[in-house]
């Protein structure tokens, strides 16, 4: 600031206008800051005025005060009310399983055993109700047919030779019985010659697999039964044979219930085992630039798995966990891990084109901030150039170099055999000016190869 | 009429009268104040508003040392720089007329060719970064390292700010005598 500029009268003439001035302020402005000052008077603490703490306590007084009043007789109108009508509700719910045929779950043993008692006093009026452990059910509430509830009765969940996973060995469930599963559905068939009513009874394809599971289902149900089938993970269906597809791990309860025509309800089901899958995968650690005979370490990281197999692609395979591998020559290998889970679920990772070069290349970067204190020589260090003060590459395995670089004007600033040794933006101790300069390198890579590139690079101002 | 140890008492007392009092005698001066710090009129009117609230309840920590209506002022600066610092974080640009220098002459200004309104309108056309500055500086007679501090800039933002605006307030000044001649 200078005096000169001072001299204008500028500030003088808003000082002398504006400092001593005054403003004609209207009633609306005054009754609204006055409003507000009450308000915030009403919120403050203030012994000697009404404020809000003077309303909270009164409130709160008030409160305690109707509370008291008004408890006393609703606390006796509650206990009279309470009592009546919960008596009728359990009634009604007692009442309720042998009238609709509802299924009893295989955890809910209250009820179950509550049903047996019912059907021990109901033998006379020849209804019978069977029941082994929850897991094939079947109650005829018909007064026409009678069944002696003593009856053995058999799971037959008849698991097939079909393996969906391929890798996993199912396991045949039996019920307490003695039927074989080949002979699984003729079992069903004989049980329902004697009686008017058929047992329910269904197939799956397999009863345990790797996640996702797909299973097919298919049921003995007579051709016009209302069928539903609950899957255990919240899916459900009305169709005869589904397939169904489980796709997270778990333990599921199938349960099939048919309706028959004369309104039999009859349950089956089964249990379904979905086991996880390990996840493979793994790291390849080798040498840049890698040589011929290097050792490549296997870094396993697979998760959830038991037994491994690996292969190398040059026809070499392990079966460690951790293994290291050395390459005859240099070439296209594709590595694949296989993890197998302690049930025999299987993941798989492949990387492929491991080695297809040496780890040897040359970059550069396309633009520099020289630095402004001097020339520096050019020596610089990966690490602590993180300024990029020096123009230099990233390279490896280059045995042979030379850079060169010009100005516009063709004039050569910059030469050096030595990817140690970048440009650091001076020329003959002076720094060149901010602009666009060309570079141009020839070298050689360990193996022999040769390259020639061109490029240019920005220097930029500090 | 009230003397002002009357008033002052009364309001430490907030006796109704009293505060009232106070808002007749001073609110008129207090806007002109707030009106250098606003952009427009309704906003001058909302921070007066807050700096009178201020000012009564905690008209106590008046020392009774200096002049009562130099520690109003300095109330309602204080109350201007608060609004300042609240509005920023939602406005963070400058427009970029702003950033425009101009080419200023050095003739003086003559008082007459314009009024409070019209400076009142120039002032409230800068940014309100400049307004602060210039009104601290060349009105409220701050120096810039405590100008500095009471915003929390740095002191050379505070002397670029303070040029910045001044040009702008010439050239604007300049245009409008030009148009009062003709």
């Amino acid at each position: 600031m200078t005096e000169e500029e001072r001299n204008d009268g500028l500030e003088d003439l808003f000082r002398k206008k504006l400092e001593e001035n005054e403003m004609e302020t209207e009633g609306a402005l005054t009754s609204r800051v006055m409003h507000s000052l009450q308000r915030r008077e009403f919120f403050r603490f203030n012994l000697l005025r009404f404020n809000i703490y003077y309303l909270t306590f009164s409130l709160a007084a008030l409160t305690v005060a109707g509370l008291i009043l008004l408890t006393g007789p609703r606390d006796a109108e509650e206990a009279s009310g309470d009592g009546l009508p919960q008596q009728a509700v359990t009634a009604a719910r007692t009442d309720e399983p042998v009238l609709q045929g509802e299924v009893p779950q295989a955890g809910d043993t209250m009820k179950t055993s509550a049903l047996r008692v019912r059907a021990a006093t109901a033998q006379d009026e020849a209804s019978g109700t069977v029941d082994t452990s929850g897991t094939i059910t079947e109650k005829i509430t018909g007064r026409e047919t009678a069944i002696p509830h003593t009856r053995p009765v058999a799971e037959t969940v008849k698991v097939s030779t079909v393996n969906t996973a391929g890798i996993n060995t199912a396991t045949g469930r039996t019920g307490p019985g003695n039927i074989n599963p080949a002979a699984g559905t003729t079992a069903g068939g004989r049980i329902a010659a004697d009686t008017t009513a058929m047992i329910l009874s269904f197939e799956t394809s397999a009863s345990s697999g790797c996640v996702p599971l797909h299973v097919s289902f298919a049921c003995n149900a007579e051709e016009n039964a209302r069928i539903s089938w609950t899957f255990g993970d919240g899916g459900t269906t009305s169709l005869r044979n589904p397939d169904y597809i489980f796709d997270i791990p778990g333990s599921y309860r199938v349960t099939l219930t048919a309706i028959d025509s004369r309104g039999h309800a009859s349950v089956a089901s089964a249990v379904i085992e979905v086991w996880e899958r390990p996840k493979a995968a793994f790291e390849v650690r080798k040498n840049e630039p890698f040589d011929e005979g290097d050792k490549v370490v296997f870094v396993n990281l697979s998760s959830g798995a038991a037994e491994y197999l690996w292969d190398f692609g040059d026809g070499v395979f392990s079966a460690l966990p951790d293994p290291s591998h050395r390459y005859e020559q240099m070439g296209k290998y594709n590595v694949m891990l296989i993890a197998w889970s302690a049930e025999g679920c299987a993941d798989s990772v492949m990387v492929s084109d491991l080695l297809t070069d040496r780890g040897m290349y040359i970059r550069f970067p396309n633009a520099f901030i020289p630095n402004s204190g001097g020339p520096t020589g050019g020596y610089y260090n990966l690490r602590t150039d993180e300024e990029s003060s020096v123009f230099h590459p990233v390279a490896s395995g280059v045995s042979e170099y030379n850079l060169k670089i010009y100005s516009k004007a063709g004039l050569m600033v910059f030469g050096s055999d030595d990817t140690e040794v970048g440009w650091d933006g001076y020329y003959r101790g002076e720094l060149c000016a901010p602009g666009v300069y060309v570079w141009k390198v020839r070298g050689r890579y360990r193996d022999g190869r040769e390259f020639i590139m061109a490029g240019d690079v920005t220097l930029l101002k500090y | 009429m009230m003397s002002e140890q009357h008033i002052i008492d009364g309001c430490i007392r907030h006796n109704r009268k009293a505060q009232q009092a106070l808002w007749r005698q001073h609110s008129g001066y207090l806007l002109a104040v707030c009106m250098r710090y606003a952009t427009d009129r309704p906003e001058a009117e909302d921070m007066l508003q807050e700096a009178f609230l201020k000012i009564y309840f905690n008209i106590g920590e008046y020392s009774g040392t200096g002049s009562f209506r130099g520690w109003l002022r300095k109330v309602t600066v204080n109350t201007a720089i608060t609004c300042y610092h609240r509005s920023l974080r939602y406005k963070h640009n400058v427009d970029i007329d702003d950033y425009v220098s101009t080419e200023t002459g050095t003739a003086g200004f003559e008082e007459d060719f314009c009024n409070a309104e019209d400076l009142y309108r120039v002032l409230g056309e800068l940014s309100p970064g400049y307004r602060m500055v210039f009104n601290l500086y060349a009105i409220e007679g701050y120096m810039h390292h405590e100008i500095a501090e009471m915003l929390g800039i740095d002191v050379n933002t505070s002397k670029s700010q303070y040029s910045r605006a001044r040009a702008i307030l010439r050239k604007k000044l300049e245009d409008l005598a030009d148009m009062n001649k003709r």
